[in-house]
C-alpha cells in the first residue's frame, strides 16, 4: 500500500468509516461562516478609511499613514516622507502601471529591489479596515521580494479598495484562480524572539508608510 | 543533548536550579500572558470566536478524508506536487530526496514545529546540506546548538545577554551596542545574503486551504516570504490536521490563533502560497512541493485523542502553565513542551518513555481555559494516566498506597479507625503545630511545613457532640 | 452560575447532607463544624452521613479509574437520598460533578445517577449564595485578608464571586487583592508528593505573591491548597495566617490558624 492509501485508510478507520456527503460538508462549512459579526472585532470607526487609518497607527501595527486626493500626488508625498527623515530620493519603484505612470522627476528610481534597498514604493490591491492590513497578489507587476527587502516600505492603496474585514477580501476573490502568493501585510516586520520584547525591522521593512488615495464611495464629500 | 539521557525528574531539578533560565522564561511568558490578556480585553467576541474555531476544526476532522482529497486535487491543479508520509522518517526522507534532486547545497528554513517533529534539521545536517534557519529564534537555537524550548518562541530559554554573546562570536558583522535592536540588526545583516543564495526553501504551514490547494504561513518577521520566494524550489511540510475548508475559515481561525499566541490582532505577514511561479510572475519558485504528514495523527483519531487534532500550535497553554513556567521547554524532552506537549509526546515517543509528562501536572485547568480551540487538555492528560495505570507503568508504591486507600475508603467503619490512627501517629511527630520528621512525609516536608491535624477527626467529634444532644 | 437562580426563592429547610471531605475530617475538623453551623444558619436541615469517606479524587487523578468508579458508587449510594449535598471544597465537588460521569462512563445507569446527584452537589460558598441566598449576620473580624481561588472550584464550578460576597459581609474585614489569584498554588493532590521540587517552586512563587498582598490572613475554599500555601508560608517564617473561608464566616477564626499550635 502506498503511504497515501495507508493514511487515507487509517483516517477512515479512525473516523469509524462514516463517509462524507460532499454537499452536506459544503453546507456545514458554509454555516460555520455565518453570523461573522459575532466572531470578529468591531471596526475602530464607522467610516472605513477612518477605521483603516486608526488601526494602522495603533501601537500594535505601528505604521504611519496619510491621505492624498489623487494618485498624481504620490511622488510629492513620497518626497515629503523622505525629506522629513533625511533620506535620499532614491527609490525602488514597484513595476506597476499605476506607479510607473506617475511623474517621478526629481527621483532616482529603479524597478529591481536591491538586497539592501533602503526605500521601496509599492501599490497594494486592497486595504483591510479590521486589521490595518494591505493585500498584495504576486503577478507581473508585483514582485513579492519588493515587499520584504527594503527598510522603508511606502505603499499606496486606493480608498475605494479598502474593505471592512478580512472576510470581505476572501469573498471578493472567491472562485478566482489564486495568485502564487497572497501577501496580507500588517505593519512593519517585527520580532519578539529575544525576551519577548518587540523590535521592528527583523528581516523585512522596519518602517511602513501607507498613502491612501482618493475617497471611499461611502464617504461624505 | 545530554539532557535526553537524564530522567524527567533529574532534568526538572536541573532546570529548577538554573536561575538564568527562570529569568528567561519569566520575561517571555510573562510578556506573552500580559499581551494576550490585553488582546482579550479588546475582543469581547473571543468566546464566540473560540467556539466557532473549535467547531471549524471539529468539522474538518470529522470529514478529514474528504478535505484531504479536495486539497490534494486543488494543489495538483495549481501546479504543486503532493507527497504523503506516514511516519516522521518517511517525511524527512522525502524532503531530503527533493533537496538532493534539486542539487541543493544550501536550504533556508522557515520555523515549523512539524519540521522539528519529523527531525528535519537533523536529517538535512546528516545529508550534508547547509541548513540556514531564518526565523530569528531558530537562528539563535541553531547557533546555540540546542533545541527549541517553546513552539512560538523557540529560543525563549536564552536571555539577551546569552544571545548577545553568541552573535558576537558567530556573526560576520556583529552588533556594537548592547541593545536588543542592535542584536536584531546583526541577525538581519547576517542572514540577508543567505536568503537570496539558497537553492531550496522549506516551510511548514499554519493552514492548508482545501478549496484552493494553497498553504498558509503566518510570521511576524517576514522571513517566510524572504525564504520561500528566491530559491528555485519550495517544499512545504504539513500535518494532515492543518486543513480548513476555505480561506474564510482560515481567517476565522487566525483571529483566535494570533491573539492567543502573541496578543496581536493578526500576524504582520500572512501569506497564502498557491503552486509555483505563474506565467508572468516577477519572482517565486519553479517547483512547489507539499508533503502531507501523518506521524501518529491517525492513531490519535483511533485512540480517543481526536480533540487534540484541533491544536493550532499557539503556545497559550504553555505560557499559562505553572509547571512550564518553572521548567521551560527542554525538560519535556520532546518536540512539543507544556500541556500540549505532555499530551503529544507520548504519542510520538511512547508512553513508557514519557509517562512522567502526563503526571507532572496539577490539573488546574488553566491551559484548557486559554486554549483557543478549547482542547480539554487535563482530560487528555488523565487519559494517559488511565492508560499508564492499565498498562502497569505506575510505580508499585503508588499502586499499593492507592490500593490500601481504596480498600479503607470503601469500608467506612475501618476507614474511621484508620483515620483515627493516622491522626494519632501524625500527632506523635507534631511540634508547634506542624508534623516534623515523619517517615513518608519527606516529599512534602523537604520544602514546606505539614500542618498538624487536630486531636480528633471531625467524625469522632461530631458523633460525641450529636450523641450528647 | 450565580444568576440562574436569581428568580427562584431559596428552598425552605432543605435536607442537606454535609460531605466534610476526607482531608477536613482528618486534618481540620473545625472547617466541618463551621460548614455545619453556616448551613444550619442558612435554614438547612443538615445531616452528616456516617458512611462517607473519600470522593476518590486521588485514585481518579492517578489513572486508577476502576477504583475511582468504586468510590464514586459508594459516594452516590451514601448521598443520593438528600435534597442537596454540600462540601467545603471545590475540588471534591468538582470530582463528583464533573468527573463521576467520566469515571462511570462504562456504566450508563450509574453515570446517569452520578449526573443527577451532581446537579444537587454544591461547594459550600456557592450553595450558601446561589441556592440559599444566605448572608452571614453579626460576624466580626478585624483585619485584612487575601483570597486564593482554588482551581477546581474556579474552573469546574465557577466559584469566584460567592466567597467574596460572603466575606464582604464580615464587619472589620477588608480584602487585599492577590496578584495571580487564579494561578494554581502547586498542590495538585498527589502531584505535590510525586513532583515535590516542581510543586515547591510553584508554591514558593505563590507565597511571595501572598506576602506582597500585604494581607494578614490568607483565605481559601480548599483545605489541600491551604495546607500547601500555609506550610510554605510557615517555612518561610511569614506572619500571614491561613484559614478556610468557612471558619471566618462562621465566626470560628479565633482558634489556631492552619499550621499553628492548637
Ligand atoms: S493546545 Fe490549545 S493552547 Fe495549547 S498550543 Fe494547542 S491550540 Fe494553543
Amino acid at each position: 500500500m502506498s503511504a497515501r492509501d495507508s493514511i487515507l485508510d487509517a483516517v477512515r478507520t479512525g473516523l469509524g468509516h462514516v463517509r462524507t456527503d460532499p454537499a452536506a460538508a459544503r453546507r456545514e462549512a458554509a454555516a460555520l461562516l455565518q453570523d461573522l459579526d459575532a466572531i470578529r472585532p468591531a471596526l475602530l470607526a464607522e467610516d472605513l478609511v477612518e477605521a483603516f487609518v486608526a488601526r494602522l497607527v495603533t501601537p500594535k501595527v505601528a505604521a504611519t499613514a496619510e491621505r492624498i486626493a489623487d494618485a498624481a500626488g504620490l511622488p510629492a508625498a513620497v518626497a515629503r516622507y523622505l525629506e522629513a527623515r533625511g533620506l535620499p530620493a532614491v527609490v525602488a519603484l514597484q513595476p506597476a502601471a499605476v506607479l510607473q505612470a506617475l511623474d517621478w522627476s526629481g527621483f532616482e528610481r529603479h524597478d529591481r529591489v536591491a538586497p539592501d534597498e533602503t526605500i521601496a514604493v509599492g501599490a497594494a490591491r486592497w486595504g483591510i479596515a479590521e486589521t490595518g492590513s494591505l493585500v498584495f497578489h504576486s503577478d507581473a507587476e508585483t514582485p513579492i521580494l519588493a515587499n520584504f527587502l527594503p527598510l522603508h516600505h511606502l505603499v499606496m492603496v486606493r480608498a475605494d479598495a479598502i474593505l471592512a474585514y478580512l472576510d470581505d477580501y476572501a469573498a471578493a476573490t472567491a472562485g478566482q484562480r489564486p495568485p502564487r502568493n497572497v501577501n496580507i501585510i500588517t505593519g512593519a516586520s517585527g520580532t519578539t524572539d529575544i525576551e519577548g520584547s518587540l523590535v521592528l525591522g527583523a528581516h523585512g521593512p522596519r518602517y511602513l508608510h501607507v498613502v491612501i488615495v482618493g475617497r471611499h464611495p461611502g464617504e461624505a464629500a | 543533548m545530554e539532557q535526553a539521557t537524564l530522567s524527567f525528574k533529574a532534568r526538572a531539578e536541573r532546570a529548577l536550579a538554573d536561575p538564568t533560565l527562570k529569568i528567561a522564561i519569566d520575561r517571555t511568558t510573562g510578556t506573552a500572558e500580559r499581551k494576550r490578556a490585553l488582546a482579550m480585553s479588546q475582543f469581547p467576541q473571543f468566546e464566540a470566536a473560540r467556539d466557532r474555531a473549535r467547531r471549524i476544526k471539529d468539522h474538518v476532522i470529522a470529514n478529514l478524508e474528504h478535505y484531504l482529497l479536495e486539497f490534494e486535487r486543488n494543489a495538483i491543479a495549481s501546479g504543486a506536487k503532493v507527497y504523503w508520509a506516514a511516519t516522521a522518517e518517511e517525511a524527512s526522507q522525502i524532503v531530503v530526496r527533493l533537496c538532493k534532486e534539486a542539487g541543493a547545497k544550501r536550504v533556508t528554513r522557515v520555523k515549523s514545529m512539524l519540521g522539528e517533529e519529523i527531525g528535519l534539521p537533523h536529517a538535512l545536517d546528516e545529508a550534508g546540506i547547509d541548513r540556514v534557519e531564518t526565523d530569528l529564534a531558530e537562528h539563535i537555537v541553531q547557533l546555540g546548538g540546542d533545541r527549541p524550548s517553546h513552539i512560538v518562541w523557540p529560543s525563549m530559554h536564552r536571555t539577551r545577554e546569552q544571545v548577545s554573546e553568541m552573535f558576537k562570536r558567530r556573526h560576520r558583522a556583529p552588533h556594537q551596542e548592547e541593545t536588543i535592536e542592535a542584536m536584531v540588526d546583526s541577525a538581519r545583516r547576517e542572514l540577508r545574503d543567505k536568503f537570496l543564495s539558497a537553492d531550496v526553501a522549506i516551510s511548514g504551514a499554519n493552514f492548508l486551504i482545501a478549496d484552493s490547494g494553497a498553504t498558509c504561513t503566518v510570521t511576524n518577521e517576514g522571513n517566510a516570504e524572504l525564504t520561500t520566494t528566491p530559491p528555485r524550489v519550495h517544499i512545504v511540510t504539513a500535518g494532515i490536521e492543518k486543513l480548513v475548508p476555505s480561506m474564510g475559515h482560515a481567517i476565522a481561525m487566525l483571529r483566535v490563533l494570533v491573539r492567543s499566541a502573541t496578543g496581536a490582532d493578526v500576524t504582520q505577514y500572512t501569506t497564502f502560497h498557491c503552486g509555483p511561479k505563474q506565467a508572468g510572475d516577477r519572482d517565486g519558485p519553479e517547483e512547489f512541493h507539499i508533503v502531507l504528514v501523518d506521524n501518529g495523527r491517525t492513531r490519535m483519531l483511533r485512540e480517543g485523542m481526536r480533540e487534540m487534532l484541533r491544536c493550532i500550535r499557539c503556545g497559550a497553554c504553555m505560557n499559562h502553565c505553572v509547571v512550564f513556567r518553572q521548567l521551560g521547554g527542554h525538560v519535556y524532552g520532546g518536540t512539543y513542551p507544556g500541556p500540549m506537549g505532555a499530551v503529544l509526546t507520548p504519542v510520538f515517543d511512547g508512553l513508557e518513555k514519557s509517562r512522567d509528562l502526563p503526571h507532572a501536572c496539577t490539573m488546574n485547568g488553566k491551559c484548557q481555559e486559554v486554549c483557543p480551540v478549547a482542547i480539554p487538555l487535563p482530560t487528555l492528560l488523565r487519559g494517559w494516566r488511565d492508560r499508564s495505570w492499565r498498562e502497569g507503568l505506575e510505580p508499585g508504591v503508588v499502586r499499593f498506597g492507592l490500593g490500601v486507600h481504596t480498600f479503607f475508603a470503601l469500608r467506612p467503619r475501618l476507614y474511621r479507625l484508620a483515620t483515627a490512627m493516622a491522626i494519632r501517629v501524625m500527632r506523635l511527630f507534631s511540634r508547634g503545630g506542624v508534623v516534623r520528621g515523619m517517615p513518608g512525609l519527606g516529599a512534602w516536608t523537604a520544602h514546606r511545613e505539614f500542618p498538624a491535624p487536630a486531636r480528633r477527626s471531625f467524625m469522632e467529634m461530631y458523633k460525641d457532640q450529636e450523641g450528647g444532644r | 452560575m450565580s444568576n440562574d437562580r436569581s428568580v427562584s426563592s431559596p428552598p425552605s429547610s432543605p435536607r442537606v447532607a454535609l460531605f466534610v471531605t476526607c482531608l477536613v475530617d482528618a486534618m481540620r475538623p473545625s472547617v466541618g463544624f463551621a460548614a455545619l453551623k453556616l448551613l444550619r444558619a442558612a435554614g438547612c436541615r443538615v445531616e452528616v452521613p456516617d458512611a462517607q469517606t473519600c470522593c476518590g479524587q486521588p485514585a481518579f487523578n492517578s489513572g486508577d479509574t476502576a477504583d475511582a468508579a468504586r468510590l464514586a458508587r459508594h459516594f452516590i449510594e451514601t448521598f443520593e437520598g438528600y435534597d442537596y449535598v454540600v462540601a467545603p471544597s471545590g475540588s471534591c465537588v468538582g470530582m463528583t460533578r464533573a468527573h463521576y460521569p467520566e469515571a462511570l462512563a462504562d456504566d450508563p445507569a450509574w453515570a446517569e445517577r452520578a449526573r443527577r446527584l451532581g446537579e444537587r452537589t454544591y461547594e459550600l460558598t456557592s450553595f450558601l449564595v446561589d441556592v440559599m441566598r444566605f448572608a452571614p449576620a453579626d460576624v466580626k473580624l478585624d483585619g485584612s485578608f487575601t483570597y486564593h481561588d482554588s482551581c477546581s472550584g474556579l474552573r469546574e464550578l465557577g466559584v469566584h464571586d460567592q466567597p467574596r460576597a460572603l466575606l464582604g459581609k464580615v464587619s472589620g474585614l477588608t480584602l487585599k487583592p492577590l496578584e495571580g489569584n487564579d494561578v494554581c498554588c502547586g498542590f495538585g493532590g498527589t502531584f505535590c508528593v510525586k513532583y515535590p521540587a516542581i510543586s515547591n517552586a510553584v508554591v514558593g512563587e505563590k507565597a511571595e505573591a501572598i506576602e506582597r498582598s500585604g494581607a494578614q490572613l490568607l483565605l481559601g475554599g480548599d483545605l489541600g491548597c491551604l495546607m500547601n500555601m500555609a506550610g510554605k508560608l510557615k517555612r518561610k517564617g511569614s506572619a500571614v495566617r491561613a484559614y478556610h473561608a468557612a471558619e471566618v464566616l462562621a465566626g470560628m477564626a479565633d482558634g489556631p490558624a492552619i499550621g499553628e499550635e492548637g
